[in-house]
């Protein structure tokens, strides 16, 4: 019974079982449907900080930066070299507590297993004091990287998902010549969709048109993430350390209206006022995954669940749900339910026809 | 605890203590004399270090005091709200010449010792206490059967500036040791681990057992009564137990812990060192009976130390004792026992220890020793998802166990070694949780108390 509930948590309505088993044989009124209820998204969970952005974008500058703040203590990078001359990694070795170079590739292709061990590794090593404790990781990304299939990796338990928890996806993207790295390259345009935040960096050294232009250009591609521009690469380290705001992390910058951006990859905001039911939208999102699994980029959102005494937190990457989490309570006055969906060619109306069908049959 | 000191220099500075503690003539236990509070704490140079062995992980230190000097802390840890709104964490002593040590703790992250008391003799250790409302109960144990004096306490801590002793009950006995545990949640009864006057064990290490004291005139106490695993006194009609390996793992068939919840007041969970836990059905006082017992060793190494019940989980929380150094004694483990049938208990998983060659060469021990016991107090957190323990040079570690199948460390914290500590290293002994989620800890040698907030 438990092997089966562990090994099938990838499944929305199976993220529940172990809970439902664990109520009948040892019931705790102190847990909710979801487990025992967290004080934040994270849980226990070790954040880590993900810096994507295209060649030359100036993210070891920025990683660099933050290692020097005291909010950059105890933080552990990995960088995800491309390339044969390991220099990012020599740059940052001096002043992180503990850096990893990864394969000499990209972390998106073949390398995900690299980041695996280098993570386990790095826990195993800070148990048995080899090296300091560290609480934060900061990584990385080569270049050229998707930050899809990372995020990926750390949607399961069985991959990186029991110990460590994505806090926020940072891209950085250079002023000056940011607007047409991004129109030119499929690459870049997906970090900054994926993004929850956009550091516009050098901007010391670019027009003012050109930040302003770049700044019009990211809104429209990702209208969810916060953006701020950078000189010399300083930044103020909350960017970096601080987890989201709860507004921002389950970004709830909430569109208007669908918005549909280059490459087919559209964005919108589910809503509902009113408490919802949880078996009707697990089915409904395991339909939407079983379908089209591969064009569901990021789904992330707060629900309202019936009979929750907090906001239930979750979130999809592709074919995997997280294991939902309910909070202790909620973080303001606002309790609607609120999903942000990031889709190759999926519509808001899909999305909701879909959810009314399987509702409908469900019945009351 | 173990009876035998853990190192050399611990016994050289054992010597000390009974040799300042011998000039001092006082023959009865009371709260004797208050000690030089505001003694600075001697000055290391430089703290012993093996490594980098600290780590805190999901648990934030907001302060550390190591008592003036007197840091070596036992198993009694219990929080009074005194009348004038102060909080204060009374804290019993490993060994002495300190009998307790009562901390503001008020504002967490800046503990101010309120008194702190001696013992009389040189050979008693008080090690736990307890309080209902403004009365604290304290053991004393003595070093050897025989010794005086050895009982039990109940203290008027209505001002814990000046605590006063309000009656000792005499547990000393030619065959007796005194008390090493009790429990005092109802203001009603005593529970405890003690010898008796009358009590002659089969063996020497079998002299504790569980015994229960009516105190509702606490100026007389009264034994109402106990019970010991049979065989273990002379004229039991039962063969004495067989005995552990010896010599390293004979550490006797004697009651520890004595925990009773006022959800079952008829029901006290019993560890009993070698001879596993039990659950005693105390409906009847005076006969108090065994419904189940538990026995994990052999083949595992002993030492049932405390069994906590999460009641409507239908759980057993019970842990073992590390009592050898550098981990001779590993595997010592928190247990979680599925007692939905409460004469059948099942193993059902182990809270999962960091790996043993990395701590055990440490220095000291390394294992399971304290839990959080989610003691009946309006002034203590209660949690039947969290569990809380101590494991000596493995530190303070936080288990999240709404998988009981699938215990989950959820934050570690592992000080650096305390200054002057005679192993090298931390010796966390004992936590408690106050309902604020202010986490307290102590070390078992010289680092005192470690005041921490959990953070997942």
């Amino acid at each position: 019974m438990v092997g089966y509930a562990a090994s099938r948590l990838t499944h929305p309505t199976n993220c529940v079982v172990w809970v439902r088993i664990m109520q009948e044989l040892f019931p705790s009124p102190a847990a909710g449907r979801f487990g025992r209820r967290q004080k934040r998204e994270r849980g226990a969970r070790i954040p880590v900080t993900v810096i994507t952005g295209f060649l030359g974008a100036g993210k070891t500058t920025l990683v660099k930066h933050f290692l020097e703040t005291p909010e950059g203590r105890g933080t552990a990078v990995l960088v995800n070299e491309f390339g044969e001359a390991g220099i990012d990694d020599a740059l940052l070795r001096d002043s992180s507590e503990k850096t990893v170079l990864l394969g000499n590739g990209c972390l998106c292709c073949n390398f995900r297993s690299d980041l695996q061990m280098a993570l386990h590794r790095l826990v195993v090593d800070r148990e048995r004091g080899v090296i300091p404790a560290f609480g934060r990781v900061v990584i990385e990304t080569s270049g050229l990287a998707d930050p899809s299939p990372i995020l990926t990796t750390f949607a399961t338990d069985r991959a990186l998902g029991a110990e460590f928890f994505i806090e926020a996806v940072i891209t950085v993207i250079a002023a000056a010549d940011g607007d047409k790295t991004v129109k030119k390259f499929a690459e870049a345009r997906r970090q900054i969709m994926l993004a929850d935040r956009i550091v516009i960096s050098k901007a010391d050294i670019a027009d003012e048109d050109a930040v302003d232009t770049l700044t019009a250009r990211l809104r429209q591609l990702n209208p969810r993430a916060r953006v701020i521009a950078a000189d010399y690469g300083r930044l103020d380290p909350r960017w970096i350390a601080d987890a989201a705001s709860a507004r921002e992390g389950a970004a709830f910058f909430a569109e208007a209206a669908e918005i549909e951006h280059t490459d087919k990859v559209k964005s919108f905001t589910l809503t509902e006022d009113t408490p919802i039911a949880w078996e009707p939208f697990a089915r409904a999102m395991e339909t939407l995954i079983a379908l089209r699994g591969a064009d569901l980029l990021r789904v992330k959102g707060f629900l309202n669940v019936a009979g929750c005494k907090g906001p239930v937190v979750v979130q999809f990457v592709q074919h995997i749900a997280h294991p939902p989490v309910e909070l202790a309570a909620w973080p303001d006055a606002d309790r609607k339910s609120r999903v942000v969906f990031i889709t190759r060619d999926i519509g808001e109306r899909e999305v909701r026809d879909l959810l009314t069908a399987v509702r409908n049959l469900a019945g009351p | 605890m173990s009876r035998k000191p853990a190192k050399k220099p611990a016994k050289k500075t054992a010597k000390k203590t009974a040799k300042s503690a011998a000039r001092k003539p006082a023959r009865k236990p009371a709260i004797a004399k208050k000690a030089a509070a505001k003694k600075p704490a001697p000055k290391a140079t430089a703290p012993l270090r093996k490594g980098a062995s600290d780590l805190s992980w999901n648990f934030k230190l907001l302060a550390h005091d190591t008592l003036a000097g007197f840091g070596g802390m036992g198993e009694g840890m219990a929080v009074q709200v005194a009348k004038d709104g102060r909080r204060i964490l009374w804290l019993a002593h490993e060994s002495a010449p300190k009998n307790f040590t009562g901390v503001d703790v008020s504002d967490p992250r800046k503990p101010k010792i309120v008194v702190q008391t001696d013992l009389p003799q040189s050979h008693m250790r008080s090690n736990s206490l307890e309080i209902t409302g403004d009365i604290m109960a304290v053991a004393y144990q003595t070093q050897k059967t025989g010794q005086k004096p050895a009982g039990f306490e109940l203290i008027d801590i209505s001002v814990p500036e000046k605590p006063k002793s309000i009656s000792f009950t005499d547990c000393s006995g030619p065959h007796s040791r005194g008390v090493h545990q009790l429990w005092f949640c109802d203001g009603q009864y005593v529970h405890m681990a003690s010898g008796a006057p009358d009590f002659k064990p089969t063996h020497e290490l079998d002299d504790q057992f569980y015994r229960i004291f009516d105190v509702r005139n606490p100026s007389k106490p009264s034994e109402v009564g106990r019970w010991w695993l049979p065989g273990t006194r002379e004229g039991d009609n039962e063969a004495p137990p067989e005995r552990h390996q010896k010599p390293a793992l004979d550490k006797g068939f004697r009651a520890h812990n004595t925990n009773v919840y006022p959800e079952r007041p008829d029901r006290c969970y019993l560890g009993y060192i070698d001879a596993g836990m039990f659950v005693m059905d105390i409906s009847d006082k005076a006969h108090p009976k065994p419904i189940c017992r538990w026995d994990n060793s052999p083949p595992y190494t002993g030492f049932t130390h405390t069994v906590l019940p999460l009641f409507e989980r239908n759980l057993l929380v019970v842990t073992d004792e590390s009592t050898s150094n550098d981990a001779a004694d590993w595997p010592k483990l928190v247990w979680l026992l599925d007692i939905r049938d409460e004469k059948h208990p099942v193993p059902i998983s182990t809270c999962p220890l960091p790996p043993v060659d990395a701590f055990s060469s440490r220095g000291g021990r390394f294992g399971a020793h304290n839990i959080h016991e989610n003691t009946p107090s309006p002034h203590c957190w209660h949690s039947d998802q969290i569990i809380l323990g101590t494991f000596f040079n493995g530190g303070l570690r936080a288990y999240d166990i709404s998988n009981a199948y699938q215990p989950k460390e959820v934050g570690a914290f592992v000080p650096p070694a305390p200054a002057l500590s005679p192993v090298g290293a931390v010796q966390l002994n004992d936590v408690f949780v106050d309902e604020r989620e202010i986490v307290y800890t102590v070390d078992r040698f010289t680092g005192g108390l470690y005041i921490l907030k959990m953070d997942f």
